[in-house]
């Protein structure tokens, strides 16, 4: 659906996107990732064509957006991270002015206007004022409005920001129906976990180039080549711990009240080793299980690890 | 036949609220008291008995200048705002990244003034029928110059939009659109006027090219040439005579050729402006990087 090659842009002699490729499959929801000013607004903002790249190519479902902006208008669908909205127009007629612009007829326009005022909990503030509406609910609705003319690519900049945490629950519900409907969705965020839960892929970008980028698990396994596994015990730890650092895979422990953190170089065969070994020498093992990087640890650790060179 | 999304949009959220009924309140007002003003001071003429054409005349230019004079101001009003506040606002974007061009934004943008200008000119006829009762004018002359009040606003509109794409404040814009028209109204007959002195010419017979521009010869020349005869002189330079070019085109055609060519330039660099994706830096380094 989207791939980028080659994408630089320069502001003066600072570059916020460098050399970027990046390719996102139809149906994907993309998770893009970064520090603020790392160039995700400027990345989304050339593929919506609201800005002009110094170089590379930007293809979505196969147009050139750099080339043809206007026909690939037609396939995006864009949510601002900031914006702003018409005093005097309505919800409704805020939905039917920018499903006019599509040429979409009246009829159909309020249609579509109904079904999306539905998609986004707002169908009993169709007759408000779109000043009225409350920042959550105006987020909706510029998330609506970027629906009017039913795009395949939706690039969402930082749609949760400045929510309260129930309107997120409910802008995440939101992206979970559009997923269904089959839409690619790239969204920006710097609120991990929720990108973790809800897409398929991610990109981490930083300085302008993408660090890493793959499936979710995928990337947690490659940052972390090296396993960290938590051993709870009923008692006896200081011989739980003997066996352990004895463990020829085993780099390093770290005990706590009733459980050792143990850093294990090893693979599926070595822990099921390890664990036998524990059960032969007669400790009582309550859990022994694989802790989970999160994705604030990967993010952290990718960009960290970036600064340092 | 589809009407542009912007114009009809706009037309909805101006014609809301009481502002568009209190600028139209205000407008006649102005119109009103003028012809008030003209037939009290007609009236005071003892001597005068009979229904008299020049009392027509004179109240039909009245109403004419204070037109003028008001379209002068609100028409910049109308579209200082119409980009720049879009950008205040945070709404751009949200117009350019759908499959609207920058052009058909602007335009949209124009002609919704350009209703509301309409609108006012239209309202204001029951005032100008006043004149009608006295005889003396015809449907024809007041047809011509509401033409060219129509001609002048798009212009006044134009220079709007064009210091609202260019300056991120509507006050900025505000500030220059005046101060444009400004340098169009005074600042040409100014130069003129330096011009002439410095090569000692002070007979100067006819039109000096640069006062084309100005709006002012427009309109009086309109009004020249529905009731004047023979030449007419203000100051060298500003002189309506049979020589030169105005034997064969009236000078306020040539005003309004020089309006409609300014507002067509000033439209198409505004929507330059505005696309994004032709910033000037940018451009030249992405057409070096095709070329290679």
């Amino acid at each position: 659906m989207l791939k980028i090659k080659n994408l630089t842009k320069k502001y003066g002699k600072f570059t916020a996107v460098d050399d970027l490729a990046l390719n996102v499959p139809d149906g994907e929801i993309f998770g893009f990732v970064g520090p603020n000013g790392a160039g995700k607004t400027t990345t989304m903002k050339i593929i919506c064509g609201l800005m002009a790249a110094n170089s590379g190519e930007v293809y979505v479902d196969d147009i050139d957006a750099i080339k043809k902006a206007r026909e690939a208008k037609e396939i995006i669908g864009y949510m601002p991270d900031f914006f702003g909205v018409y005093d005097d127009l309505k919800v409704n007629e805020y939905l039917d002015f920018y499903a006019s612009i599509y040429n979409i007829k009246p009829k159909e326009r309020k249609r579509i206007t109904d079904d999306l005022l539905e998609l986004v909990d707002l169908t009993d503030k169709r007759e408000v004022y779109v000043d009225s509406l409350s920042r959550g609910m105006k987020q909706r609705l510029c998330l609506a409005r970027s629906l009017v003319h039913n795009p395949r690519l939706l690039v969402l900049d930082e749609p949760a920001s400045g929510m309260d945490p129930r309107a997120r629950v409910e802008m995440k519900e939101i992206l979970r129906s559009l997923k269904g409907l089959g839409k690619t969705i790239i969204i920006s965020s710097h609120i991990l976990s929720e990108l973790s839960e809800l897409c398929t892929s991610i990109g981490i970008i930083d300085r302008g180039k993408l660090v890493i980028e793959g499936k979710v698990s995928d990337i947690m396994q490659q940052v972390y080549s090296k396993k960290l596994i938590k051993v709870r015990v009923k008692d006896r730890i200081e011989d739980a711990l003997r066996v352990m650092q004895e463990f020829p895979t085993v780099i390093s422990t770290n005990t706590g009240e009733n459980y050792i953190e143990v850093g294990f170089d090893g693979g599926d065969e070595d822990m099921t080793l390890l664990l036998r070994e524990l059960i032969n020498k007669d400790i009582p093992v309550i859990t022994f299980s694989q802790m989970d990087g999160n994705l604030e640890d990967v993010f952290m650790k990718v960009t960290n690890g970036d600064e340092e060179h | 036949m589809n009407i542009n999304p912007v114009l009809q949009k706009e037309l909805k959220i101006r014609m809301r609220g009481w502002r568009a009924a209190a600028t139209i309140g205000v407008y006649l007002g102005f119109l009103t008291l003028t012809a008030y003003f003209i037939t009290v001071v007609a009236r005071q003429d003892f001597y005068r008995t009979a229904i008299d054409p020049e009392f027509s005349i004179g109240s039909y230019i009245g109403l004419a200048v204070m037109q003028f004079v008001l379209i002068s101001f609100i028409a910049p009003a109308l579209t200082t705002g119409a980009i720049s506040g879009e950008r205040e606002k945070q709404t751009l974007d949200l117009l350019l990244c759908t499959r609207m061009t920058p052009l058909s934004i602007i335009i949209g943008k124009l002609f919704a003034s350009m209703s509301q200008i309409i609108l006012l000119i239209i309202a204001s006829l029951p005032v100008f029928s006043i004149v009608f009762l006295f005889g003396g004018i015809s449907i024809k002359e007041v047809l011509q110059l509401f033409g060219f009040f129509i001609i002048i606003s798009i212009t006044f509109g134009s220079i709007g939009i064009f210091f609202s794409s260019y300056f991120k404040k509507t006050t900025a814009a505000n500030v220059l659109s005046y101060g444009t028209i400004a340098f169009l109204y005074f600042g040409t007959i100014f130069i003129t006027v330096i011009i002439l002195m410095a090569i000692g010419d002070s007979n100067y017979n006819g039109i000096f090219p640069l006062l084309y521009a100005n709006p002012i010869l427009g309109f009086s020349s309109i009004l020249w040439e529905q009731f004047g005869s023979g030449s007419m002189g203000f100051f060298p330079g500003f002189n309506f005579t049979q020589t030169g070019l105005n034997k064969f085109v009236s000078p306020w055609i040539v005003n309004l050729i020089f309006n409609i060519a300014l507002s067509m330039l000033l439209l198409f660099l505004s929507s330059r402006k505005i696309n994004p994706l032709l910033e000037k830096h940018n451009g030249r380094k992405r057409k070096r990087h095709n070329a290679k």
